[in-house]
């Protein structure tokens, strides 16, 4: 319900809230857990148990215990066939319809990179080795993008929902809730459902292997020491809605997304721009479109997955942006969990607003000398954050950047 | 807010270009199916390929390793673009937004990537081979080649993924910076595609592809691209996009599909593009097409162009718009006398045609429809 100016006419944007939020994560199963491993800081990678890394140079990754994220209440014989990812999906909407039993989405808007694909491997590896093809039919069925998306909505809403499912890379978390956002700013949807998720898979974990960008080592962001990232799993859902109807109905609102910046530096397939310019831009475009100076954003979660390139565009790109504003990577606790990071890294931005706390950047020793940044270095910490910046960047050249603000109550 | 069409680009196995596809598609010609086979197994499929000298022609550096759904996709899109006249630079390439719709992606480096794995152990994974395949990489190598530096979204999704990319469009198009979005669909064909499939009980072993039968014989996969510049202006608009939903059954997919049906239909309707492929969601779409305009003349292009999954949304929109522009249908293939939809069985004129509705029914449980309309 985009509202029309007095004076000129034009539709004034809507205003968007944040009604809900639900996460898993390997920081914890809900909101009320994630906190308290961001507030202690808790290294949350363990060594991986889901496939063999005997012969990858990585053997950590950030995971959710299966004992928990199969546990839940459905013992239906279908919900066994489904893939861990829509599990996780189903753990994260449960928690938003605890919050909001009501809300009833137009569209749904979510990111991942890899879909189902531990299932596309158990597929190969059987017709490979002539092996039981007994499941095939459920691992095909499992496998697509969308899946884990309509099971959560079949399963926790029970109604079907228009799905779109944004795959760009590491970025896509938060291209889905910019993309939403914009949907509900522009007026054309008054609720939207949003987020990412991504499960771990021996594909995806070799592929970074083979580019020597994970580590064997902890993952140290913007660390002068840093060797790489580790990789993580997880899904983040976010309830978006015209925060004006969100407000009439008496809803709480758990903060605004405020702005939005997407940009493409086509340097390479899989590095950034050395000049930092696609982070530069996505982070410029989310405060143009928030209409804020840069000196009003009081936290930024950091993309910062310990590479040695990403650390060091994004790290000149925030430099040149911002002056000392506190930066941090939670990635260094949970792992990269590509498509849904960007999702449960504005679930961490959201609650560092409301909880009034900077998460933590943890095995930090010392700042890379070639970067200017406040890092919340190894412990988190109390502090006023009004407004929150998330970045997230991936293979292709994407870059994305959110805005979240407080809302005060 | 309607945007309009300001160019198109069709890679196929038909072969290349808008108009020598569409002359094609009406002289009744049908795609020739190759055999595919792989080496640990038996079994091989048909399905309708495009030969690789077919797409040779790009040679910008970012395609050099890329796989060919990379180079349908490119081929497609500078067509389009070429065709809208626009020519991206410097100055405008900030004000054009680019969007993929893809089911399967790249699936040929990826089988070959994981094999590597398989076979020999991880330490022989290919640093070349992982970049490409991931489900955006043909988006970023065109959006390199062309110089994109905003929005790139690639949407992934079933046979309904064109519709739901075109719909995406629209709502990135409510940016008023914004002068282009270049959308498209590309897919490209393996073995283990169509062994998943046939596992999947919706693959035949050969053709044809025989849409709305009774016996719901199956599909035949096909590979390549199809583009369209959305712009401001242009004799055909999208006038409609319907979302439409997920189904769990054939029954629910028909029912979501008669809600978009009677949606696009309330203003008067020429003819309908259906997706009918010959498996269970012909059934669907004939069913909802009866019960809401029984009338409606349908042409399906599958029998002749194959299922091309994530590039067939666009192919059909393609399609509707040649349709409308030409006031002309090609004939539907391999169709029995005996189904009682109003199909173009022959070439058809449909002349001072107006509106046509796009059906773009997904095998895995999305559908979706759009409306185009001749200003």
């Amino acid at each position: 319900m985009a509202q029309l100016s007095s004076t000129t006419g034009e539709k004034k944007p809507a205003r968007v809230a944040v009604v809900a939020a639900g996460v898993v994560s390997p920081l914890g199963f809900g909101l009320t857990e994630t906190l308290n491993s961001l507030r202690r800081a808790k290294d949350c990678v363990t060594a991986v148990t889901r496939f063999s890394v005997a012969e990858c140079r990585c053997k950590t990754a950030g995971q959710i215990p299966d004992d928990r994220l199969l546990a839940g209440p459905n013992k239906k014989p279908r919900a066994k066939r489904l893939h861990r990812a829509s599990h996780m999906m189903i753990q994260a909407l449960r928690e938003v319809v605890m919050q909001l039993p009501q809300f009833e989405p137009e569209l749904t808007i979510i990111g991942t990179t890899s879909g189902g694909m531990s299932y596309g491997e158990q597929y190969y590896r059987s017709l490979c080795r002539s092996g039981n093809l007994r499941h095939a039919p459920t691992w095909i069925a499992n496998y697509p993008a969308q899946k884990p998306v309509i099971d959560a909505q079949e399963e926790v809403l029970g109604v079907s929902v228009p799905c779109q499912v944004i795959a760009n890379a590491c970025a896509s978390g938060t291209n889905a809730i910019g993309h939403a956002f914009e949907c509900v700013r522009s007026g054309r949807y008054q609720r939207v459902l949003t987020g990412g998720y991504d499960a771990l898979s021996e594909l995806v974990f070799t592929g970074f292997d083979s580019l020597q960008a994970s580590t064997p080592e902890k993952c140290r962001p913007f660390d002068r020491h840093r060797a790489g990232m580790v990789l993580g799993e997880g899904a983040a859902i976010l309830a978006l809605e015209n925060l004006e109807l969100a407000r009439k109905r008496g809803a709480l609102v758990l903060a605004e997304i405020v702005g939005y910046g997407i940009s493409t530096d086509n340097f390479h397939i899989t590095q950034p721009d050395p000049s930092g310019v696609g982070p530069r831009q996505a982070m410029e475009r989310a405060l143009q479109s928030a209409e804020i100076s840069a000196d009003q954003v009081d936290y930024i979660n950091a993309h910062g997955t310990a590479t040695i390139f990403n650390d060091a565009a994004e790290g000149k790109a925030i430099s040149q942006l911002f002056n000392g504003v506190p930066v941090s990577s939670t990635k260094s606790m949970m792992g990269h969990s590509l498509g849904a990071a960007g999702a449960i890294e504005a679930v961490i931005s959201l609650l560092a607003l409301r909880h009034q706390f900077l998460p933590p950047n943890i095995n930090f020793d010392a700042l890379d000398d070639r970067l200017d940044l406040n890092v919340v270095a190894n412990e988190s910490r109390p502090a006023v954050v009004r407004m929150a910046i998330s970045n997230s960047f991936g293979f292709g050249g994407t870059n994305a950047s959110i805005l979240i603000r407080r809302v005060e109550a | 807010m309607s945007l309009a069409i300001a160019g198109m680009g069709w890679v196929t196995p038909l072969g290349n270009g808008v108009d020598a596809v569409w002359e094609r598609l009406l002289r009744g010609d049908e795609a020739t199916a190759t055999p595919i086979s792989e080496q640990f197994a038996d079994r091989s499929y048909s399905a309708f390929r495009i030969p690789e000298s077919a797409v040779t022609g790009l040679a910008h550096p970012r395609l050099r390793r890329a796989s060919v759904i990379s180079r349908f996709a490119a081929t497609a899109g500078l067509e389009a673009l070429e065709a809208a006249g626009v020519k991206v630079d410097s100055q405008n390439a900030g004000r054009i937004a680019l969007i993929f719709a893809i089911s399967n992606g790249g699936v040929i480096y990826t089988k070959r990537f994981y094999r590597d794995v398989v076979e020999t152990g991880a330490q022989s994974a290919s640093p070349l081979l992982f970049p490409e395949t991931v489900f955006n990489a043909p988006a970023s190598h065109l959006a390199a080649i062309l110089g994109v530096t905003g929005t790139t979204y690639t949407v992934v999704g079933d046979g309904a993924v064109g519709l739901l990319a075109i719909k995406m469009a629209e709502d990135v198009m409510m940016d008023k910076s914004l002068d282009y979005c270049l959308v498209v669909g590309t897919e490209e064909i393996d073995w283990l595609l169509c062994d998943a499939y046939r596992r999947w009980r919706l693959l035949r072993s050969a053709p044809p592809i025989e849409p709305f039968g009774k016996q719901r014989r199956g599909m035949i996969l096909s590979e390549g691209a199809g583009a369209i510049v959305l712009g401001r202006e242009g004799p055909i608009t999208i006038e409609r996009v319907h979302l439409g939903g997920c189904y769990g059954k054939r029954a629910e997919a028909e029912e979501i599909l008669k809600r978009i049906v009677c949606d696009l239909s309330q203003v008067e309707v020429d003819f309908v593009i259906s997706s009918a492929n010959g498996t269970f969601i012909d059934q669907a779409e004939q069913g909802a097409l009866e019960q809401v305009i029984p009338d409606a003349v349908t042409y399906a292009a599958k029998p002749a162009l194959g299922e091309s999954v994530g590039a067939s949304g666009l192919w059909q929109v393609i399609l509707g718009a040649q349709a409308l522009r030409h006031g002309e249908l090609p004939p539907v293939l391999h169709a029995d006398s005996a189904i009682s939809l109003r199909l173009a069985r022959s070439r058809m004129t449909v002349a001072g045609a107006r509106r046509a509705i796009i059906l773009n029914s997904g095998v895995n449980q999305q559908v979706a429809g759009l409306r185009l309309a001749l200003r």
